[in-house]
């Protein structure tokens, strides 16, 4: 397996850091979009939730996934809970693997995420479903896939203030 | 297992599955509230009180672009919407012309329907299919003709007073010559005296002539045809007066007067049956009483 990660020293990462894109996650999707947008645009508070829990799983654990899911079911004013049940899961997978997890490189790591991003939206859908609400559809698991598509790119991005020489 | 002196990487809190194991309780327990009994309702409305402003705040932007581009969309939209509009309007006007136009039709056609019934010699109604083409001459074609029993000299009426008299016939179609024709002459009467005189066209109009300058004649008397020339039916409004001219150094008074009936405005007309000169035929014999059957 290619060692590729942790190749160069990254200063710690703040608290303040991470709750700052949690809020920036929440304020995107508070944005209101065209109508058919959410067919396929990805959960970004979910993505968010998973980068940091395989990557400061110290500082972001199933608790902070819950709380941050009770956050999401008010923002896209879901049923209460659905969101929260679904993080909390998700974040415990990936806390399991967090020690391969980080190993990956990224496009692996795309893979994973898809999976675990899936498992997101399959808890949702039987969570919805059991409560009564009909199937939506199979364009409900869309967004896992561009979301996947789109992790290196969130990577890349959240590493951008914690190189350790400043651009 | 935890010791007070663990190093804090090792000191983790309770176990991650504990730990799931109470979220996934505790939204299991939210999502049950929520669904069956909507116990979450006022924590939702408290939240989403707590997120208005961050929804406010994060929708400026994007309300503050929309309506830019609104104000840049907005002078070709109106444009369009004027031209639509527009166009509409032209579209409206027309249908109200044409209603407008159906309307004084059928009023027309009520009015030439009475006429019909309470006039003893009867008549045929017919349509103005044009004018004559001479801008000299003042006549009508109407679509009625030989096919319709129409014979030359019947005279035509609208629902106002007499216009003029059938002068040619062809075989689907007849020609009225108007009162206002140069050289038709109509027998008149002053309805209000009985003094008869005779009724020129001349050409765009009618007038009197040869009226005594001391003929008893009043502003607005109603000129009516006389009777008296086995033509037109006695009675029939043709024209007013309207000013009066008596002239001391002339013989006759001249008289403007205006035709009654819309010579050149109907769009249709009554064309009266000829006067019967025959004596009206006797009545029938009343008839024998039916033999009685005996049986």
């Amino acid at each position: 397996m290619p060692f590729e990660r942790p190749k160069e020293l990254l200063k710690p990462v703040k608290r303040r850091f991470i709750f700052l894109t949690f809020v920036i996650a929440v304020l995107v999707e508070l944005i209101p979009l065209p109508a058919g947008s959410t067919r396929w645009l990805p959960d970004l508070i979910g993505l968010l939730l998973l980068y940091w829990v395989i990557n400061q799983p110290r500082r972001v654990n199933i608790g902070s996934a819950f709380l941050l899911g009770l956050v999401a079911d008010a923002a896209t004013a879901g049923l209460f809970g659905q969101h929260a049940l679904a993080y909390s899961i998700t974040s415990y997978l990936a806390l399991r693997q967090q020690r391969q997890l980080v190993m990956f490189n990224l496009g692996q790591q795309a893979l994973a995420v898809l999976a675990l991003m899936l498992a997101n939206q399959a808890i949702m859908v039987v969570a919805r479903m059991i409560t009564g609400a009909a199937f939506v559809g199979w364009s409900y698991f869309l967004p896992p896939l561009v979301g996947a598509l789109l992790w290196p790119l969130l990577t890349k991005l959240l590493l951008l203030p914690y190189r350790q020489h400043s651009v | 297992m935890d010791f007070a002196n663990n190093p804090s990487f090792i000191r983790q809190g309770p176990h991650p599955a504990v730990r799931l194991a109470l979220c996934v309780l505790l939204s299991i327990a939210l999502l049950i509230g929520d669904s069956r009994y909507g116990l979450m309702e006022h924590v939702r409305e408290a939240l989403s009180v707590a997120l208005y402003p961050v929804q406010r705040a994060v929708n400026v932007p994007f309300a503050g672009a929309r309506h830019v581009i609104d104000f840049f969309t907005a002078q070709a939209e109106l444009k369009a919407e004027n031209d639509a509009l527009k166009s509409q309007r032209l579209q409206m006007s027309a249908q109200l012309a044409r209603l407008a136009t159906v309307e004084r039709e059928y009023r027309e056609l009520r009015q030439l329907n009475e006429l019909k019934s309470s006039r003893a010699e009867g008549g045929q109604l017919a349509e103005v299919l044009y004018t004559g083409r001479d801008p000299f001459s003042y006549k009508l074609i109407i679509d009625k003709g030989a096919d319709a029993q129409i014979s030359p000299g019947q005279p035509v009426i609208d629902s106002q007073g007499l216009i003029g008299q059938v002068t040619r016939v062809q075989p689907l179609t007849a020609e009225v010559t108007l009162i206002i024709d140069k050289n038709h002459m109509v027998p008149v009467m002053i309805e209000r005296t009985g003094a008869r005189a005779i009724l020129y066209g001349y050409g765009g109009g009618v007038e009197v002539r040869y009226l005594p300058n001391h003929a008893d004649v009043q502003e607005k008397d109603l000129l009516v045809t006389s009777g008296i020339d086995d033509l037109y039916p006695a009675g029939l409004p043709v024209a007013r007066v309207g000013k009066i001219e008596r002239n001391t150094g002339a013989a006759f008074a001249r008289l403007s007067t205006s035709v009654v009936a819309g010579v050149q405005e109907s769009r249709f007309v009554l064309v009266l049956n000829p006067k019967q000169h025959v004596p009206a035929a006797p009545p029938p014999p009343p008839d024998a009483a039916p033999p009685r059957r005996t049986e």
